[in-house]
């Protein structure tokens, strides 16, 4: 399918808070109960809509533990946007977020607009940071905040469409350079008028794209 | 292991993925069976108090497949885990009582149910997930510079299913980690981004088409190759799969990854060109498993030792070396 921009993502955080569940529930609507744990890099995609154009997203989903982080490093260049999160059930993962945000905007470029998740938000009676931690945070650090449950899909589509939605924005407040790819953001095929060989190339993308990408 | 043909649960405990290809499997099998029956009887001739010593008959014999009985044994030996185990001044069940650190026993235990929720063996209580924890525990506990690393999970995991003993399974563990493998487990996983980038210099060798295509697209070997490294294609091949490639990684070492990886690239050469972007690329190396002649771990086997050509260990030492220095560099 064709689209008028690419956003590449990034997921961040401890290992074990739900990174992939959360990827899993906004690209396949389902929630998997245990899910497999994520070794280097995992990949999804899906097509959402912001001010009537069809935008793709393409997200990196990393694996949590500190030693992937020589790994998982190397993804944060080239996105335009990050969710970083922790699970409001476990102390540690909130204690660890400097960490995160000081890798994340050394290894990336300043306009990343960085989302903070507290997932996990259907287990109230297990929680452990309260929401308000969550949003202070954010206040102090300048992100957007919002707690989702990858298990009831709570937020999860808001958490993802949010974040592209003020990417749009910097996107027409002209913050971005769009020609530089490696601020994450891709003009589509149908929209560049430098490549001369397009019609072709979005009629193929489209027939095997499939649902996936 | 003939009845399990048709089952949804292979003869390890694993579920069968949901596209399995029964047809290819039974197909694969009906050969199979016979070559394992000739292999134990070829085995069983084997005598002597040194019948595992190592020698160019066992190298032979081991690279054409070691029968599920004389599999803990013979890995414990040629691997050189038994003479760790003899040298050692500590033994296994006394380290097991010095498991207390509660952040490490706290990580671990956040793993377990996430590895092989698909294998009978490995779902809620059941002993192998205890015996993953003990090993996990007292190796992260005797050995500081590596901890926990994910991908040992995995590896523990196979290590329990191949010896169903949970003290083999540390040694082993162990001899992998400590001898047998590069840094691929410690803290910044430098052995791990040495050898992607050997990896990326043995393709260009191999096939320069591949090579430029992989390129052109963009794509980072990390994506789809660390499991390769990591978890020694644990979760990537089929199992049987991964325990024929065990065998020869116990007995010749590290480079057997690169003749698995680069085996596996060039049996996809046409499907890898085919694709024109990212996701399809990832897709297609997510796909290998099904591939004909990897479910035929037999066939796969003799591939591997021919399709790569000749891989010396000192070439590889000099390889490792160039993008050691590379990395320091960066």
């Amino acid at each position: 399918m064709s689209y008028a921009y690419l956003f590449k993502y990034i997921i961040i955080g401890d290992t074990g808070v739900g990174k992939s569940c959360l990827l899993l529930q906004f690209t396949d609507k389902r929630f998997q109960p245990v899910h497999d744990l994520t070794i280097g890099v995992e990949f999804g995609a899906r097509m959402i809509t912001i001010d009537s154009k069809q935008i793709k997203l393409q997200i990196w989903d990393t694996a949590g533990q500190e030693a992937f982080r020589s790994i998982t490093r190397s993804y944060y260049r080239g996105a335009a946007g990050a969710l970083l999160v922790y699970d409001i059930t476990r102390r540690e993962t909130f204690n660890h977020l400097t960490t995160w945000l000081d890798d994340a905007r050394q290894h990336s470029n300043s306009n990343m607009v960085i989302m903070l998740i507290g997932n996990k938000s259907d287990l109230e009676s297990r929680r452990e940071v309260k929401k308000e931690e969550g949003e202070a945070f954010a206040r102090e650090h300048g992100l957007v905040f919002m707690e989702t449950s990858a298990k009831t899909a709570a937020n999860v589509e808001e958490a993802f469409i949010n974040t592209a939605k003020e990417i749009y924005e910097k996107i027409q407040e002209g913050v971005f350079d769009i020609n530089n790819e490696a601020n994450g953001i891709k003009i589509g095929p149908q929209h560049s008028p430098t490549n001369p060989s397009l019609p072709g190339a979005t009629g193929s993308s489209g027939s095997q794209g499939g649902g996936c990408c | 292991m003939a009845q399990t043909m048709y089952s949804k649960i292979d003869e390890y405990g694993f579920e069968r993925p949901a596209n399995f290809d029964y047809e290819v499997h039974a197909e694969f099998m009906g050969k199979y069976m016979h070559i394992l029956v000739r292999r134990a009887q070829r085995w069983s001739t084997l005598k002597g108090k040194n019948k595992f010593t190592r020698s160019s008959k066992l190298k032979r014999f081991i690279r054409k497949g070691i029968p599920l009985d004389f599999r803990a044994s013979v890995w414990l030996q040629v691997s050189g885990a038994q003479k760790l185990k003899e040298d050692s001044v500590w033994n296994y069940s006394d380290l097991k009582k010095k498991i207390t650190n509660p952040s490490l026993i706290d990580i671990i235990k956040i793993d377990l149910p996430r590895t092989f929720p698909d294998n009978i063996n490995f779902i809620g209580q059941e002993q192998l997930t205890g015996q993953m924890f003990n090993v996990l525990a007292a190796f992260a506990h005797q050995n500081s510079e590596v901890g926990y690393c994910q991908g040992l999970n995995y590896i523990t995991g196979m290590l329990l299913l191949a010896t169903r003993n949970e003290e083999a399974s540390f040694w082993l563990l162990k001899v992998l980690v400590e001898k047998i493998l590069p840094k691929y487990s410690v803290t910044n996983m430098s052995g791990l981004l040495i050898d992607l980038d050997v990896l990326d210099d043995l393709v260009r060798k191999l096939d320069v088409d591949i090579h430029k295509h992989i390129h052109k697209i963009g794509m980072p070997w990390a994506m789809v190759t660390t499991k390769w490294f990591i978890c020694l294609f644990t979760e990537v091949l089929p199992t049987e799969t991964v325990f024929r490639i065990w065998d020869c990684i116990f007995y010749e070492g590290s480079k057997i990854i690169f003749r698995v990886g680069l085996t596996l690239i060039k049996l996809h050469k046409a499907e890898i060109l085919r694709t024109k972007e990212l996701s399809e690329l990832i897709t297609c190396f997510k796909e290998m498993r099904n591939h004909k002649d990897i479910i035929d771990c037999h066939q796969f086997m003799i591939h591997i030792f021919q399709i790569p050509g000749r891989i010396t260990d000192s070439d590889l030492k000099n390889l490792r070396t160039k993008y050691s220095k590379a990395q320091n560099q960066r």
